[in-house]
């Protein structure tokens, strides 16, 4: 059930409309309309090119966990307040989820704060999803963030990418309490895995102190910074530049970033050590499966790895779902910050 | 026999190896970092195709299985490695729940699978059995590691074991590395019969290393069962006689026997349900809370609330329980068979399909309290619960007069639906006190968002990682055939004159009813 309002003047209307389209929504139940809302999910869109897509992912999570979606369109698409609830029935009980989309594009921040504010359910976690252009340099996103438990982004796939993570990197400084996921961070999972099961074999784990060089090939820059920054973090490597790590022996590796493939996606990792390479890359019959090999002197032959919940719905539920800092992505994303300089 | 040379040789990984790794810090992963073989015992049966490769190809498909592993089938039908391995892609095939093996993956996968084909008495099909393990340490880097999964009848859990020692494959002859039995339910057919079993299997495997599956145990709901009681402050002070009316356990089937009947018909409902899972389930819902998550903690608690289960005299099974048996019916409007005129089921057997038992707890927090556990086939519908039945109010204030008010039912869903839910009184909007019962719902799927995995693949992934949590400890399987004991010893000497005595399709036998209705209360509806 769907109704638009001309205005986003009278909020309390717009609640009204909520519980009104809920109990619409929930008739036929036994005893109570079953709700069980687990968080605020708050979208901010302002590219038109990219509203379709971050809309049907947000409306996918919302369909998956009982939620109040708050959109907050700031394309010229919108105009006034559309608010929807949708039941669906699932192992025999009834989950509603309400849907509130708001034409922000004329209003000011302030005001996008204080409706947000408002419409947001209690008692629930907030989770801000910002696709905006600009992060701490809109005013919007600082306001939004501070009703915020969470905070999801994704720096990659954009010509903006350098800029972006500079900018989470100050966030994190500022809004230390609200746990920031980046899903370009997130999307590399599955390949520090794939590294670190390299040097899992105690007989190889010495090449992991001898490395030479690591290339990274992928569709935009931001997975091959994060990763290599997750890397050279994890090993205690200094940046050098740009394009290179030092090691704390003061051992110099070069730092390749190829430009290949789709965006937000990694297609190879290669490690050289002194005798050996390393090779994780994506499987050419299956993308979701990763093939790794050692050549050289401790050679291994090719085995298969899936990969694991990469695409970007399973990426933003995991960020929902997990709460809390993640401490390796904030040493990696100061590391970045590092090599961009 | 084991995997093709230099296809698949893997980087160890061990929990302490991992550790050492500096990559490893901070990095989630849900993989077992123990490498093993698995050897799949009765691999040729339907047990293994339909569930348990399955559930081991969906493991690898989700990242849980151990980076180097193994796979042998040991069964006596005669296969070849290849012949074995497309058996085991159409059963992935048919029935994994991800649909079809995909490639690359299935062939990593399918090279290591290897296949023993011999009986389970015949030592020289063992001794292979020993080398393909052997190869598979070399060429997988399994370590020594080992998983025994005994898929066969109980009849032959003994010769297994014992062939196991005798080529030198049980525990005591190992250098290196661990070995573990899972062993599939029933685990004996009686009291007598199980502590038989148990004195050969524990001849060769010590009780930490052995795993005996209940497949409930597995199942997500089952484990928030736990979770409700021991993670929130909220219920615990309630959970006691002096709240608590009665609790109603039930595990309820719309099939029949589905080709079982052969098995069945030796077991009825009261072996095949009510002896391990529903008193599995009874276990979790009344003993007292573990002091840590070990899993001898809490199979410890399990064991002293088993062993407070009030001895039901061979006298007093007529009023302590009821036993029906299917006639002819309609489930979901269709007619089906009765249990007598279902395939190798006797015309006259007098084997009970439904079993309804009351049980107390001697101990501080049960005390009269009954237990009513319930489980039968061809029920009106296919549910399993448990049922906390609150004590009613005790002053009436509310309500206008005609009003019903309810007592408060807390009711843990296990299947099909999965979840809790909480029915409570409220006032109806209005300007009288009007008092109706409402329900409050929690379900896993939409609470969630996530799909539970099925019970194997949780079960098989803990006997690897060596958490015996959800497995059932020898004491817990014997203090269980004891209490049931003296019904079978009383149902098999008493003649069972009314039998069929309940419809397909319904709620149950009328002595069911009567076993409630004699105590002032009555059954929640199935």
């Amino acid at each position: 059930m769907s109704v638009h309002i001309d205005s986003i003047a009278d909020i309390s209307r717009v609640l009204a409309q909520l519980r009104r389209t809920r109990t619409v929504a929930s008739e036929g139940e036994i005893g109570s309309g079953a709700r069980v809302a687990t968080l605020n999910f708050i979208v901010f869109v302002d590219d038109p090119e990219h509203r379709p897509w971050v809309l049907e992912r947000a409306q996918r999570i919302a369909d998956k966990h009982p939620s109040r979606l708050i959109v907050l369109d700031g394309t010229s698409s919108g105009s006034g307040v559309d608010v929807s609830t949708s039941a669906r029935q699932t192992a025999g009980a009834t989950v509603i989820n309400e849907r509130v989309d708001v034409a922000v594009e004329n209003l000011d921040h302030a005001s996008i704060r204080s409706l947000t504010q408002e419409l947001t359910a209690p008692d629930v976690p907030t989770v801000l999803w910002w696709s905006g252009a600009r992060l701490l340099q809109s005013r919007t996103f600082k306001g939004l963030a501070e009703l915020a438990s969470g905070v999801l982004v994704d720096s990659s796939g954009k010509a903006r990418d350098e800029e972006t993570i500079r900018e989470l990197g100050e966030f994190v400084a500022r809004f230390p309490n609200v746990a920031l996921s980046d899903l370009a961070f997130m999307r590399l999972l599955p390949w520090q895995d794939m590294i670190a099961q390299f040097f899992d074999d105690p007989a190889l784990r010495e090449s992991l102190f001898s490395l030479t060089s690591l290339r990274i090939e992928s569709g935009s820059e931001a997975e091959a910074l994060y990763l290599g920054a997750w890397l050279g973090s994890r090993l205690s490597w200094e940046v050098a530049d740009r394009d290179t790590f030092r090691t704390r022996d003061g051992r110099l590796i070069p730092f390749e970033k190829i430009q290949k493939g789709d965006q937000r996606r990694v297609l190879s990792v290669a490690l050289t050590s002194t005798d050996s390479r390393y090779l994780a890359a994506l499987s050419e019959c299956d993308p979701g499966v990763a093939c790794l090999s050692v050549t050289g002197a401790r050679a291994k032959p090719t085995w298969c790895m899936p990969l694991q919940s990469i695409d970007n719905t399973s990426l933003i539920e995991r960020a929902i779902l997990q709460g809390g800092a993640d401490r390796i992505f904030e040493t990696s994303l100061l590391t970045v910050r590092d090599l961009l300089g | 026999m084991a995997a093709e040379a230099g296809t698949i040789a893997r980087p160890l990984t061990t929990s302490s190896v991992a550790a050492a790794n500096p990559l490893r810090a901070g990095l989630a992963s849900s993989r077992i970092s123990d490498p093993c073989n698995v050897v799949f015992f009765g691999a040729s049966g339907d047990l293994v195709k339909r569930m348990l490769i399955p559930a081991m190809y969906n493991l690898r498909l989700g990242d849980v299985l151990p980076t180097n592993f193994g796979i042998i089938g040991f069964a006596r039908s005669a296969n070849s490695n290849d012949e074995f391995r497309a058996q085991m892609k159409e059963a992935v095939d048919t029935y994994s729940r991800s649909g079809e093996a995909r490639d690359p993956l299935w062939t990593d996968f399918a090279n290591r699978i290897s296949y023993v084909s011999g009986d389970f008495d015949d030592r020289e099909a063992f001794t292979r059995l020993r080398a393909a393990l052997e190869e598979n340490d070399q060429k997988l880097g399994t370590q020594g590691n080992r998983l025994f999964y005994l898929s066969t009848p109980p009849s032959v859990f003994g010769k297994i074991v014992a062939q196991l020692a005798v080529v030198g494959l049980g525990p005591k002859d190992q250098a290196t590395g661990w070995s573990r039995i899972v062993i599939e339910k029933p685990f004996g057919t009686d009291l007598e019969s199980a502590r038989a079993l148990q004195s050969e299997v524990g001849k060769v495997f010590e009780e930490k290393r052995i795993y005996r599956i209940d497949h409930y145990l597995g199942k997500e709901p089952v484990q928030d069962i736990m979770a409700l009681r021991f993670a929130n402050v909220i219920f615990e002070p309630i959970w006691n006689r002096r709240y608590v009316d009665c609790i109603q356990i039930t595990a309820a089937e719309t099939v029949g026997v589905e080709g079982r009947g052969g098995y069945y018909d030796s077991a009825g409902a009261l072996r095949d349900m009510i002896q391990n899972h529903v008193i599995n389930l009874l276990a979790l819902v009344a003993m007292e809370p573990p002091i840590s998550p070990n899993a001898d903690h809490i199979r410890d608690e399990k064991f002293k609330v088993l062993s407070a289960l009030r001895p039901i005299s061979v006298d007093h099974v007529p009023k302590m329980t009821a036993r029906g048996q299917y006639g002819p019916g309609l489930i979901e409007g269709k007619p089906v068979p009765g249990y007598r005129e279902e395939s190798s089921v006797a015309p006259d057997s007098t084997t009970e399909t439904y079993a309804s038992v009351k049980f107390f707890i001697d101990n501080w927090r049960w005390a009269d309290v009954p237990f009513y556990l319930r489980s039968g086939k061809r029920l009106a519908r296919k549910t399993s619960e448990i049922a906390v039945m609150f004590r009613g109010i005790p002053h009436r204030i509310f309500g206008e007069s005609g009003d019903q008010i309810e007592t408060n039912t807390l009711v843990m869903k296990i299947q099909p639906e999965e979840g809790v839910s909480l029915r409570f009184n409220a006032k109806v909007p209005g300007p009288k006190m009007h008092i109706r019962a409402v329900t409050m719902d929690f379900n896993y799927g939409t609470g969630f968002g996530v799909v539970s995995a099925p019970a194997y693949e949780r079960l098989i992934s803990d006997a690897m990682r060596g958490d015996a949590t959800l497995f059932t400890r020898w004491d817990a399987v014997e203090a269980a055939w004891e209490a049931v004991t003296p019904i079978m010893q009383r149902w098999s000497e008493s003649r069972v004159v009314d039998f069929p005595n309940y419809l397909a399709g319904s709620q149950g036998p009328q002595s069911a009813d009567a076993l409630l209705i004699a105590d002032g209360r009555e059954w929640r509806r199935i």
